[in-house]
């Protein structure tokens, strides 16, 4: 589904990105971690073509996200995205959020896209608030309407970019949930996250990165179990002490 | 002092008989709203469109912009209306400046010169308002509106410019305001705006401060109207649960 090969990427003379490559299979849950720095959130912004790279090639069911000619508001409306900060639009009601780009770049009616959005909203548990505004809600619950507005456009995979680093340690949970539901349902999905619950409940693989490489690409009972490098060794030692 | 105060001169008859001061003043009043009114709807127009334009990946066009502002924002709105009004109809081409100046009557010649200079000099005002606005929101939204498959236009018309332009109303009205009290200077080429018919009002009567106490009190009237109304716009689009809505 989503495939990079040898992806290299820097600012002027900071390399940010090196020779990174991973595939991420349909139906595969794929948690990228690693510390601050590392290039989790650029490697993950390159695969729906946010941040441009200068060598290697990805692709996303089999179209080049590289490649000049390539329709990038098309491919990207079949790629869900989730951010830390969730964006959703402040000036908007959440029925409107979800719903307008499904009318705008779907072209579906307005019934048929507020129908649509007010089921995923009811998904997410949210039915109550359609016609609140995102600064009415708690940061939760603005992130749970996000995931609900990316998967209105009926995406084939979800991009997911710490969606909960933002978030009040009581909300996380409600954020995981959605998240935990929406793997097992076999949705493909590239996370990077700290949590490292979710990814022992439902991640196929962990991709570890540091210093712009992927140091580690492994299955999951491997990486948490006999990480084979010593910075991933150092890493999980810091986040699971506690 | 020794000076005549007389406010009866506002109802007197002017010298050729047809009308009175008043009317004068009030006719001055009237060519000032209409042409600061046009002026600012162009400069909305075009400092919307040159703001957006700063902000664009594409360094060309944004090299453009900035150009454009530098222009109309680093020199003086004297000599811009001076080059509008004096100069430009010398040296447009095709014909263009001899249409100007001999098919249009010297009145309309010299409304359209003033409105064009001060909408292209507030223009590019707003375009450095409009330019902040849109560099104030949180860099992840225009990533947001471009991830769910938005084109770079459509992402800016629904999801950039509504909260950019809600962000500068205050700036801009006073930008609105400031349209008022330039468009003043352009007495200086002979257009009969407030300012232009007050002095016109101390060469007939010699009574100099009923007339300046009411032409300032005119401008005092046109700007409080103009901040009532923007503050009833910023109230309109005020955004529930975002700065200072509720």
């Amino acid at each position: 589904m989503i495939s990079i090969q040898n992806v290299s990427k820097h600012y002027g003379a900071f390399q940010v990105l090196t020779d990174c490559s991973t595939e991420v299979n349909k139906g595969e849950v794929i948690v990228v971690c690693g510390p601050s720095g590392s290039g989790k959130s650029t490697l993950i912004k390159c695969v729906n073509g946010l941040e441009p790279f200068q060598s290697g090639s990805i692709t996303v069911d089999g179209i080049s996200v590289g490649d000049p000619k390539t329709n990038l508001p098309k491919l990207r409306s079949r790629v869900g995205m989730v951010f830390q900060h969730f964006e959703l639009f402040p000036h908007m009601s959440i029925t409107d959020n979800l719903s307008i780009a499904q009318i705008k770049v779907l072209g579906r009616g307005k019934d048929e896209a507020t129908d649509k959005g007010l089921k995923l909203l009811d998904r997410v548990g949210l039915k109550a608030h359609a016609d609140k505004f995102p600064g009415q809600l708690s940061g939760g619950q603005q992130q749970r309407v996000a995931i609900a507005r990316a998967l209105a456009m009926d995406p084939i995979c979800m991009l997911f970019d710490e969606p909960t680093s933002a978030l009040d340690p009581e909300m996380i949970n409600e954020v995981l949930d959605v998240m935990v539901e929406l793997a097992q349902e076999g949705m493909t999905m590239m996370c990077v996250t700290h949590e490292m619950g979710f990814a022992r409940k439902v991640a196929n693989r962990i991709v570890f990165m540091d210093k712009g490489q992927i140091v580690e690409d492994d299955d999951k009972d491997s990486f948490f179990g006999n990480p084979r490098s010593e910075r991933a060794r150092q890493f999980l030692a810091k986040i699971l002490t506690h | 002092m020794g000076y005549q105060w007389n406010w009866s001169i506002f109802g007197s008859t002017v010298p050729t008989g047809e009308t009175t001061y008043l009317a004068w003043l009030l006719s001055g009043l009237q060519v000032t709203v209409e042409l600061s009114l046009a002026a600012w709807l162009l400069a909305l127009a075009l400092g919307s469109l040159v703001g957006v334009l700063r902000t664009v990946p594409n360094k060309a066009l944004s090299g453009l912009a900035a150009a454009y502002v530098e222009i109309f924002r680093n020199t003086p709105l004297l000599v811009q209306l001076f080059s509008w009004y004096f100069v430009l109809p010398e040296i447009l081409p095709f014909g263009l400046g001899d249409a100007f100046k001999q098919q249009l009557a010297p009145l309309t010649q010299q409304f359209l010169a003033a409105m064009l200079c001060l909408a292209f000099f507030t223009s590019a005002r707003v375009a450095e308002q409009v330019r902040a606005g849109i560099g104030a929101l949180p860099r992840g939204q225009k990533a947001a509106g471009l991830a769910l498959g938005f084109t770079l236009p459509q992402t800016y018309r629904h999801v950039l410019l509504p909260m950019a332009f809600r962000l500068i109303v205050p700036p801009l009205t006073s930008e609105f305001l400031n349209i008022f009290k330039n468009s003043a200077v352009c007495s200086t080429i002979g257009l009969l705006e407030l300012a232009a018919q007050g002095r016109q009002l101390v060469d007939y009567t010699a009574q100099p401060y009923e007339s300046f106490i009411a032409v300032t009190l005119f401008y005092l009237l046109i700007n409080v109207i103009v901040m009532a109304l923007m503050r009833i716009v910023e109230a309109r689009t005020r955004v529930p649960g975002y700065l200072g809505g509720k």
